[in-house]
């Protein structure tokens, strides 16, 4: 999957949104991209954006995405939910776990996508559901149950049995652990892990914790006001990121293992009905110059797939 | 050696819970015979998972709700059973932030009001010493300039901003203690450190006796001296910070250590070694050590007989059956 120029604004009544703003960056198969930043950053918006859940007050809606060698941006409608959503890529929505019907069984629910998207009985989709729950990890009795019987943890493995279902090749998962406890996250990664490996799936994995995303990620997107400001291979962002605004997210971590001087951000994310002109986290940004304030930075490539947004790595 | 401020001995919160108008009621036992000391100026952090009795055990400590059983001494003085108006007294010495700080301020009052408020009720100064109270107060907390943030309203703030003057509420009465519950967990990631170096900061100039509850265990190496791990209402283990996570001694302290990730590239290729399985229903937990179902060394004793509290030296103490001389 590529994604070229992505952009997604709504209007509201204060003015246009721009909570998805020309927003590129390369997925191979198997892969996970962990895209991460702190809320309001347009993580969410940009995985509506790609399966195509758009609110009403779109105000613009355009770039491109290569799918498997073609241009889902360009579908329409119909073809789209038809050949795509679910089909190829499927998403565990944030707080999916509370959506649940509680008046349908729990195996229903989860077949219910081979149902629309397949044309199964619902003899068949409940008998796949039964398989697909058992793959997550609940025992296929769960699947004549309600909601209401099933644990927090047992909800959320039923909401990714769902997104697994009809066999896509990405599943966008939004915050899909958060609300749950660190032991029943732990549970769930493995679980996550164990899919990924048997089925080559890839994942475009969007949460808040740094220290959470490096359980899924191969390759890291930090977005800071609806734009990606990094690009890297996990093996160089944990250790070495490149973007000012990454170095302090990552500085502001606390890690569990080992000590270090903890850092904080000052300041606030600025708002994206007008964010500031240049570089967008200039005022915040201890190493800002003149240039900064003034132009937008371009993206810089380090080589390696690695792509940073600033100023400082450009060759003048 | 010093007397500890607070002093909790065998307490019990539980709930009563009826399942029909007739029926013999059950009891949720939220905390459940749960003993521990803390001295004056000390950091400690309650760790637990939700539905752990973490929430209920600091709201009893507070005398927010009505304890069960048990005892709590605070400053040498019994106030398990004070009566409402002796109650004046602890609400003073001993406060509360809560998680959620957009629902712990009132909307209608300016941020002075708010602050005013603890120092009316208590009869605290008069007017003009009041404002310089409230003044100071925001001046601590780094809400500058005063008088700007002063006259706002909640909704003017942002989130870290009113976690801010919660903490200022919290502290304007000088409370020699101070529980905050969850303070940091509906804040951003960034705006979290900068508000627990915050109280950090005031509680280490104060020296205030803090319990920080949280189920987050990556940040309380940051902001305490010991960490108590809470598990089904039960106090699993007891350590000082570095003590306790580098050298877990409950199976559970090391399951919940075990999960916890820290940002690393080589997370992506392992498995984390947990245990499966969710926490006990409280209303019927499992006999003998609650975490047993869960436990790789469950052994015989542990399905019958609730662990007893081992003092392991230099204040490790761990409730478990595995460390018990026989």
């Amino acid at each position: 999957m590529e994604v070229r120029g992505l952009r997604l604004y709504y209007s509201t009544r204060k003015g246009v949104v721009k909570a998805v703003d020309n927003v590129s960056f390369q997925l191979m198969e198997g892969e996970t991209l962990a895209v991460v930043g702190e809320s309001g950053c347009g993580k969410s918006s940009m995985a509506k954006a790609i399966i195509r859940l758009l609110p009403r007050n779109v105000h613009t809606y355009d770039g491109s995405i290569i799918f498997e060698g073609r241009d889902i941006m360009k579908l329409d409608e119909e073809t789209f939910r038809r050949e795509v959503r679910w089909r190829k890529i499927s998403m565990v929505f944030q707080g999916a776990m509370n959506s649940l019907n509680p008046v349908l069984k729990v195996g229903f629910q989860v077949g219910e996508p081979l149902m629309i998207y397949d044309g199964l009985s619902k003899e068949e989709a409940i008998a796949r559901a039964r398989k697909m729950l058992r793959m997550v990890g609940i025992h296929e009795a769960f699947a004549d149950r309600y909601p209401f019987e099933l644990s927090g943890g047992m909800k959320q493995r039923a909401v990714i049995a769902m997104a697994l279902i009809t066999n896509p090749r990405l599943v966008i998962l939004d915050e899909p652990t958060s609300a749950l406890d660190v032991i029943t996250q732990a549970n769930i990664m493995n679980m996550l892990k164990r899919v990924r490996d048997e089925y080559g799936l890839s994942y475009i994995f969007i949460t808040h914790d740094i220290a959470l995303s490096s359980e899924l990620a191969d390759k890291v997107a930090v977005m800071y006001a609806g734009q990606i400001v990094e690009v890297a291979d996990a093996e160089i962002f944990y250790r070495e990121p490149s973007h000012p605004y990454a170095q302090k997210l990552m500085a502001s971590v606390p890690t569990l293992r080992t000590d270090k001087k903890l850092e904080f951000i000052p300041g606030a994310p600025p708002s994206l009905l007008e964010p500031p002109p240049g570089c967008r986290f200039h005022p915040r940004c201890p190493y800002a110059m003149d240039i900064c304030r003034r132009e937008e930075p371009p993206v810089i490539d380090l080589g390696g797939g690695h792509k940073v947004k600033c100023w400082l790595y450009a060759k003048r | 050696m010093a007397e500890p401020l607070l002093r909790v001995e065998n307490l019990c919160k539980w709930f009563e819970v009826r399942r029909g108008l007739f029926s013999k009621p059950l009891y949720l036992k939220a905390v459940d015979n749960v003993s521990f000391e803390l001295m004056r100026g000390e950091a400690v952090s309650l760790v637990g998972e939700s539905g752990s009795g973490k929430t209920t055990l600091g709201r009893t400590i507070l005398r927010l709700l009505e304890p069960t059983k048990g005892r709590i001494i605070f400053d040498g003085k019994d106030i398990t059973h004070l009566r409402p108006k002796e109650l004046m007294w602890y609400r003073r010495e001993a406060s509360l932030v809560q998680q959620d700080p957009y629902g712990a301020l009132p909307s209608f009052m300016n941020i002075y009001r708010i602050l005013e408020e603890p120092l009316l009720i208590h009869k605290v100064g008069d007017r003009e010493e009041r404002r310089e109270r409230i003044f100071k107060a925001l001046e601590e907390v780094r809400l500058t300039p005063v008088e700007d943030f002063a006259f706002k309203y909640p909704h003017m703030l942002s989130g870290g901003q009113l976690q801010r003057v919660a903490i200022a509420r919290a502290l304007i009465l000088r409370p020699k203690l101070v529980i905050a519950d969850e303070p940091v967990s509906m804040l951003d990631a960034s705006v979290r450190i900068e508000i627990l170096t915050l109280m950090r900061e005031l509680q280490e100039k104060r020296r205030i006796s803090f319990i920080y509850i949280t189920h987050d265990l990556s940040t309380t190496r940051y902001f305490s001296e010991w960490i108590y791990i809470m598990y089904a209402g039960h106090l699993m283990e007891i350590a000082p910070t570095k003590e306790l996570i580098s050298n877990p001694q409950h199976p559970y302290t090391q399951a919940l250590l075990a999960a916890i990730p820290d940002p690393d590239p080589e997370n992506r290729k392992r498995f984390r070694k947990v245990p499966p399985g969710e926490p006990p229903s409280l209303i019927n937990p499992p006999p003998g050590c609650r975490f047993h179902p869960r436990c790789p060394y469950a052994m015989d004793i542990c399905r019958r007989e609730e662990p007893p509290m081992i003092d392991l030296g230099g204040g490790h103490r761990v409730k478990c059956w595995l460390y018990a001389k026989r």
